[in-house]
């Protein structure tokens, strides 16, 4: 590698020679973009891994019901060479699956746990994806799933209380009008007595 | 003996947040033990999609309670990167003076934390006193004393009030001249280098197995990984600061590296005070209505250097007026949930809160 090459020249040639890239972007001199077939993902994150990219900084996923697809966003990082290479897949939407990549990144054990929680992508590999994390005891699709309704799930779960309009004084007598009354006139008839 | 199950926390002076930590013990060593986040779960990345690009300064500051100015500048970074925006000159020196601030706050704050598990509760108090008054700068700045919603997309909300550099340099001076107490009072008291010396060890392979970013790496891979040096974000390519590091990352050097970035942050908000230039703060946005903007399509990373480690937001724009996702990368997430599980195991029950402090977890964002 020549001296002249800059990190991003460096990881595009990287990524360009080992995989069929289907597209890339850009963002500035510390950040480029891939998106890759499905079954490449763990054979460029393992080449990457191996020339200096050995920060997994955030795996996550996004929705996109119109072309029935999830998009798997993989963001690695390199302190030598400060690119960000974030890889990105489309996977189905009906029956997510992507093989786990914990032998590549041990880190990403719980970034694939909770993705499992919120878009139901199942990682098979990773021992303990299904488990349930942040949400208790969720008894509705994944909430981060575009197709999920927060207001409706809120209604359901949480039924609005009927009011009725009209106060009522539950104790006539008691009030805390009556109570400052009976103390002023107490007050009073003591005074009276002391003189 | 028999292996019995304790918690640490949620409610505890030592664990921060609302977390809790679930420990099998035997005897008083820690066998097993996993973090049980999701109580102070509140659906930030949903509601950020609900909302537009503008609203979301204020609500995204709520992600990390102790240290909310991350989260406005990694968003407005991250925003500006996808509209193509130039933040005028002077509203990067702002923000580098409110980041600044806040690391000290910050750090003070951890600082005063483990006057808490080890008993000097005077740390505590006296570290929160000096934080107070950084929250009082804060006030006259922003209006507002914890969140403060300063930094948004574009430059900062409003310019700095008039005579606040002489506030701010009192304030420096003064940390500045208690720092040796601070350093008598926690770090060099020999009860407490006997809580913190040896204990509590981050090897190296472990910083990279996990993730682990921040003061937790540099103290262990003796390398000046941060990224306000590596990939410079504002103006601190043109200001001098060190970052300090060691190759022996236990708890002791990992205070001290806190301790010494603290001295750091004075020197560079000293800087920013002579170098800042005159000018404007903010430019507005143009695409789409005055407040209801509309950004290009596009994805985008930002990163910023928080005090515990790197603090990022990935952001998604489908040219509308909300964002369509946004996934916030939490600087504790590593060591909070797989180092809990995995590296806290053979510590003493009464060195997990000092586990805690000193790794760096903070229970808000991991949740958010």
């Amino acid at each position: 590698m020549t001296n002249s090459m800059t990190n991003v020249e460096f990881v595009q040639n990287l990524v360009k020679s080992n995989v069929n890239v289907l597209q890339e972007h850009i963002t500035d001199q510390y950040q480029v973009h891939f998106v890759v077939e499905q079954d490449q993902v763990h054979y460029i994150l393992n080449i990457l891994k191996n020339a200096g990219w050995i920060q997994m900084s955030y795996l996550s996923a996004i929705d996109w019901p119109e072309e029935n697809k999830f998009e798997l966003v993989y963001i690695v990082f390199n302190w030598e060479k400060p690119v960000y290479v974030q890889i990105r897949t489309k996977i189905d939407r009906e029956n997510p699956v992507m093989n786990s990549i914990l032998p590549i990144y041990p880190g990403s054990k719980y970034y694939e746990r909770e993705c499992h929680e919120f878009f139901g992508v199942k990682f098979p590999g990773n021992p303990d994806y299904e488990k349930q994390l942040i949400l208790e005891n969720w008894d509705d699709i994944p909430p981060m799933r575009k197709d999920f309704d927060p207001e409706a799930y809120s209604k359901r779960k949480f039924p609005q209380r009927e009011y009725s309009e009209t106060y009522i004084v539950q104790s006539e007598g008691k009030s805390k009008l009556a109570k400052m009354e009976a103390r002023k006139q107490r007050a009073e008839s003591l005074r009276g007595g002391k003189k | 003996m028999r292996e019995m199950k304790l918690f640490l926390g949620p409610q505890h002076p030592g664990m921060h947040g609302n977390a809790s930590v679930h420990m099998y013990v035997d005897g008083d060593i820690i066998k097993r033990s996993f973090l049980l986040p999701g109580m102070l779960h509140r659906g930030f990345e949903k509601g950020m999609e609900r909302h537009s690009w503008m609203n979301n300064i204020s609500l995204i500051p709520r992600v990390c309670v102790v240290e909310p100015d991350i989260n406005e500048l990694a968003f407005a970074m991250g925003a500006e990167k996808l509209l193509g925006l130039e933040v005028p000159e002077r509203a990067h020196w702002i923000r580098m003076i409110i980041m600044e601030l806040a690391r000290l706050s910050i750090h003070l704050m951890a600082y005063g934390g483990i006057g808490g598990p080890t008993g000097n509760y005077t740390l505590m108090y006296h570290a929160h006193a000096d934080r107070n008054e950084i929250l009082d700068i804060f006030e006259q700045i922003t209006g507002m004393r914890v969140y403060h919603q300063y930094i948004v997309i574009g430059g900062v909300r409003k310019d700095l009030p008039k005579g606040i550099e002489k506030d701010i340099h009192k304030f420096l001076d003064s940390l500045e001249a208690r720092y040796d107490e601070y350093r008598d009072l926690g770090i060099d008291n020999p009860s407490i280098i006997k809580r913190i010396k040896d204990t509590i060890m981050l090897p190296k392979e472990v910083v990279w197995e996990l993730g682990v970013t921040g003061i937790g790496m540099r103290s262990a891979v003796n390398k000046p990984y941060d990224i306000r040096k590596v990939m410079p974000y504002c103006r601190y390519d043109q200001v001098e600061f060190e970052v300090p590091y060691s190759d022996y990352s236990d708890a002791r050097s990992r205070i001290d590296c806190k301790l010494k970035e603290i001295l750091q942050s004075i020197s560079i908000i000293r800087q920013c005070l002579i170098k800042i230039p005159e000018g404007p703060v903010r430019v507005p946005i143009s695409r789409g209505q005055s407040m209801r903007w509309v950004v290009p399509k596009g994805y985008v990373y930002s990163a910023v250097e928080s005090s515990r480690g790197e603090f990022g937001y990935f952001m998604v724009s489908d040219g509308g007026t909300n964002p369509y996702r946004v996934g916030v990368r939490g600087a504790s997430y590593p060591q909070g949930l797989l180092g809990v599980e995995k590296y806290m195991p053979g510590t003493r029950i009464d060195d997990a809160p000092m586990w805690i402090d000193t790794m760096g977890v903070c229970s808000p964002e991991i949740d958010r």
